[in-house]
């Protein structure tokens, strides 16, 4: 009747060098940067890569919720909200205008 | 499928404006259903165009077909088994990239495609140009550009169906996207086993890309095959070396080779005048989602959203309240006194337009969440509202279903609709019963009325909080036991801002009120006679009192008190015209004359509403014990012991039962009961008296009060339940919660209440 729990997968782990980089959700609003990598569950980076969060994407920051939490962001043109903590799984390189 | 009839299946991205084109292919030959086993709306309809007819189906809104979410699944299963003559592929041309992604695996599908280029007036405004010829030899199908709003572009765009779906030579635009040196030859490696075994050579390039991404389904499917076990092994080889080369997952490689597809293809198409360009939505949410602002403008908007909800509907309200009491007057004026009669009058009308007084409240209500819909404004509703909403483990939109239950269960639930996820939907599905529908407030103004007249408000808000507190409660339970672990990311796009269209907006509105008129028709209306008949039966009932002679008795003694009185009045008169000498103006004009007969009339009437009162008195008893006997009341009385406990009488069982059919009805049953008649209302003071007269102390009410909250709402709300979640066993699980939670909340306020001696 009810649903099963599911597994657990580990997802993608950051590569070495980009686990110390700067997140997404280091990024405040008005700032823009380039996707280095995406981190977490399988299901989430997909969902990511095929919003058109893909690596060497630009990504801008537009802005927080009332509430701070989900974050806006503006990617190939369109508007994009993601929580923060996801967003904290997302390497970035911050691109300087 | 016979010779002139084809399949057209319209697939695109949420909010491209699939909808808008299929209502301007079909016109009016439409119909919305239910895609079988889950709640995803699908929208069928057919057209003809140059003596040929189209079927045409709706899919669901998707961004791709991985299949995670209901809609993916069902976008891929239907054109994979159901293999349409021609894909009509809505692209929105304003957001080209991301909404190219689905579309370059509908190119893999390789189902015969057309692609109507939507929202071109926007990519205007954009400054967008876009050069079509090079884009349709790109993706290899036709490019229509329209604008889905005004029509523009539909004749041509039925014309390219036409021609596509009779191309018999079709398989000419076989293309492929082209992916990496690397990853062509693991194809390559696949596709050649594949063609050696049995199955579809169209789709073997679709099934060898969706392993080399480790495509469950896929996976399942080609397990079948007589190959299946050796294609698998070579696949994960083949996903094992990508993954090395890489150093990603293959389904994110093959992700990332899409889009650089595209990139290329709107390099080489699409040139963009950034003089022009102009992000007017970005304008608007500076504003409307603002740090500051954001809140209480929502709040605001709420709060008109249900001003006009009740405002509004009360005027159609009364009209339709009226109709329905001119109607039943009628039909008991010209029928004969009869089981029938009192069937149809009491039981159906009677039962049915108790409900169809709330048609126009929930008529509003949907129209202006259409609005909120498709202006956008939705989106950022659950953007503001996610922080919230996380809380309990839900989406930032589930917040908008919760808002409506406070004014009706049902389309309620209906709306959960706007959630993708099915562990979602249900999850706001099982704790929004708990949101106090309007329905219930008659009861709480009538029982706080009686029994805490100074408090009545406070304690009816009260029960508001409660219910959003259980609410919480009850999400945050759900969420970490048997709901846990299966909640989407959040990803939600906040679409540009539209100005609603009226049609789309009247027709969005009758679609889901329709059900809701469908559900009167029915479930309501089998509720109400069951109802009918529980009070009906048995008819001939023995009572212990002859209240005829009662009522004569009473009617005796105070037609005596009358002509005593009468003949007091006479004496006097005679006494006091003796003692009158004027001869200016006649007695009968005197004051003294006119002060004894306003004295006369003044006791008159007082012994008359004195009568009054001790007739309907005794009618009152009567109807109770009439009621008593019946098969509601017998079940009253069986079930009393069971709510004992709470300190219910067979009166509060009765009501209760009878509120399962729709919560106003606890109300109406209680004016039975008291033999008040059908037609009390909430002031009614002969209700409220007979309820302190019956026994029942404040405790108690309070705990009838917390019971009502929280107890399944209605009928209505049980079969939205039923057909939201598709399946019984939530259905159950909701019924058996809410009344054992009422039960055990009503049973704990009915203990320690009488332990500490509140309100005795
Ligand atoms: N400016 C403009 N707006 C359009 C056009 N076509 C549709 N719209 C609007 O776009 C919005 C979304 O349209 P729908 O037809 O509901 O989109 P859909 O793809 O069916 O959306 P889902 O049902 O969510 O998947 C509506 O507000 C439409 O009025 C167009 O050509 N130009």
């Amino acid at each position: 009747m009810f649903n099963r729990r599911q597994k657990k997968r580990p997802g993608h782990q950051l590569t070495e060098e980009n686990r110390t980089g700067l997140r997404l959700s280091d990024l405040r609003p008005g700032e823009t940067g380039r996707i280095v990598e995406v981190g977490g569950s399988d299901q989430f980076r997909l969902r990511l890569i095929e919003m058109g969060l893909t690596r060497n994407a630009e990504i801008a920051v537009d802005k927080y919720a009332p509430l701070l939490d989900p974050m806006e962001l503006i990617v190939m043109g369109y508007h994009l909200s993601i929580r923060a903590q996801d967003a904290e799984k997302i390497v970035v390189k911050r691109i300087d205008r | 499928m016979t010779d002139n009839t084809f399949n057209i299946a319209i697939a695109g991205n949420p909010n491209c404006g699939k909808t808008t084109i299929f209502n301007q292919l079909t016109g009016a030959h439409q119909r919305v259903g239910n895609w079988p086993g889950v709640t995803v709306e699908r929208k069928s309809g057919h057209y003809s165009f140059a003596d040929v007819r189209f079927d045409t189906i709706d899919l669901p809104g998707s961004y791709s077909l991985s299949a995670f979410s209901a809609e993916e699944k069902i976008v891929r299963q239907y054109l994979m088994d159901d293999a349409p003559d021609v894909v009509v592929n809505v692209i929105d041309a304003s957001n080209l990239e991301r909404n190219l992604f689905l579309t370059t695996q509908l190119i893999e599908l390789g189902r015969p495609m057309v692609i109507a280029l939507n929202m071109m007036d926007m990519a205007d405004e954009k400054g967008l140009s876009i050069d079509m010829d090079t884009f349709a030899t790109l993706l290899g199908a036709p490019v229509v550009p329209v604008v889905g709003r005004t029509g523009q572009g539909i004749d041509l765009l039925k014309e390219k169906i036409l021609r596509v779906a009779t191309d018999i030579s079709g398989k000419s635009r076989q293309l492929n996207i082209p992916y990496a040196r690397d990853i062509e030859s693991e194809l390559d490696k696949i596709c050649e086993l594949f063609d050696t075994t049995e199955g579809d050579p169209h789709f073997t390039r679709w099934k060898a890309i969706k392993l080399l991404e480790s495509d469950r389904e896929t996976r399942n499917e080609v397990r079948q095959m007589k190959a299946g076990n050796e294609i698998l092994s070579i696949a994960e080889q083949g996903v094992a070396r990508i993954e090395s080369i890489y150093n990603d997952t293959g389904r994110a490689v093959i992700s990332h080779a899409r889009y650089g597809f595209i990139q290329g293809a709107i390099r080489e198409c699409v040139t963009e005048d950034l003089s022009v360009a102009s992000d007017y939505s970005r304008q608007i949410d500076r504003i409307l989602t603002n740090r500051w602002l954001g809140l209480p403008i929502f709040a605001l908007f709420m709060w008109i959203m249900f001003k006009l909800t009740y405002d509004l509907g009360s005027l159609p309200m009364d009209w339709i309240d009226a109709g329905v009491v001119a109607l039943m007057q009628f039909l008991s004026g010209i029928l004969p006194d009869s089981m029938f009669s009192s069937l149809l009058v009491e039981g159906m009308i009677g039962g049915v337009g108790a409900i169809a007084v709330f048609l126009p409240n929930i008529f509003i209500l949907f129209f202006i969440i259409a609005a909120l819909e498709d202006s956008g404004y939705m989106a950022r509703v659950a953007f503001i509202m996610d922080r919230i909403m996380h809380n309990i483990g839900l989406h930032g939109k589930a917040f908008i279903p919760m808002i409506m239950g406070f004014g009706c269960n049902v389309p309620a639930i209906m709306g959960t609709r706007i959630l993708e996820s099915r562990r979602d939907r249900i999850l706001t599905i099982l704790i929004n019963p708990f949101m106090s529908c309007s329905a219930r407030l008659p009861v709480y103004i009538l029982v706080a009325g009686a029994f805490f007249p100074e408090h009545a408000a406070t304690v009816i808000f009260s029960m508001y909080i409660l219910g959003v507190l259980v609410a919480i409660a009850s999400g945050k339970l759900f969420s970490k036991t048997i709901l846990r672990g299966m909640s989407k990311p959040f990803v939600l796009e906040l679409p540009p801002y539209q100005r609603p269209t009226l049609k789309s907006l009247v027709l969005h509105t009758w679609e889901r009120g329709y059900v809701f008129i469908e559900k009167m028709g029915t479930v309501i209306l089998v509720g109400s006679i069951l109802v009918w008949v529980l009070g009906y039966f048995p008819q001939e009932v023995e009572l212990e009192r002859d209240y005829s002679n009662d009522k004569q008795t009473i009617q005796q003694v105070y037609s005596q008190k009358i002509d005593a009185l009468d003949l007091k009045f006479q004496e006097s008169l005679e006494n006091s015209e003796q003692e009158y000498h004027s001869e200016m103006i006649p007695y009968t004009e005197s004051k003294s004359y006119q002060d004894l007969e306003q004295q006369y009339s003044a006791l008159k009437q007082s012994i008359l509403s004195e009568q009054k009162e001790a007739l309907y008195q005794v009618r009152m008893e009567e109807i109770s014990e009439i009621t008593e006997q019946k098969w509601i009341g017998r079940i009253g009385k069986f079930i009393e012991p069971l709510v004992a406990p709470l300190g219910f009488s067979w009166r509060e069982s009765v009501a209760l039962i009878t509120g399962f059919v729709a919560k106003e009805i606890v109300v109406s049953t209680y004016g039975v009961l008291f033999g008040v008649g059908e037609d009390v209302n909430e002031e009614n003071q002969g209700v409220i008296s007979s309820l302190r007269s019956s026994g029942m102390t404040p405790l108690v009410a309070l705990g009838f009060l917390v019971f009502t909250l929280l107890y399944t709402p209605c009928l209505a709300t049980v079969a939205a339940i039923k057909r939201e979640t598709g399946t019984w066993s939530y259905t159950l699980f909701s019924v058996v919660y809410s009344v054992s939670l009422a039960y055990t909340l009503a049973l704990g306020i009915n203990y320690f209440g009488g332990m500490f001696g509140w309100f005795s």
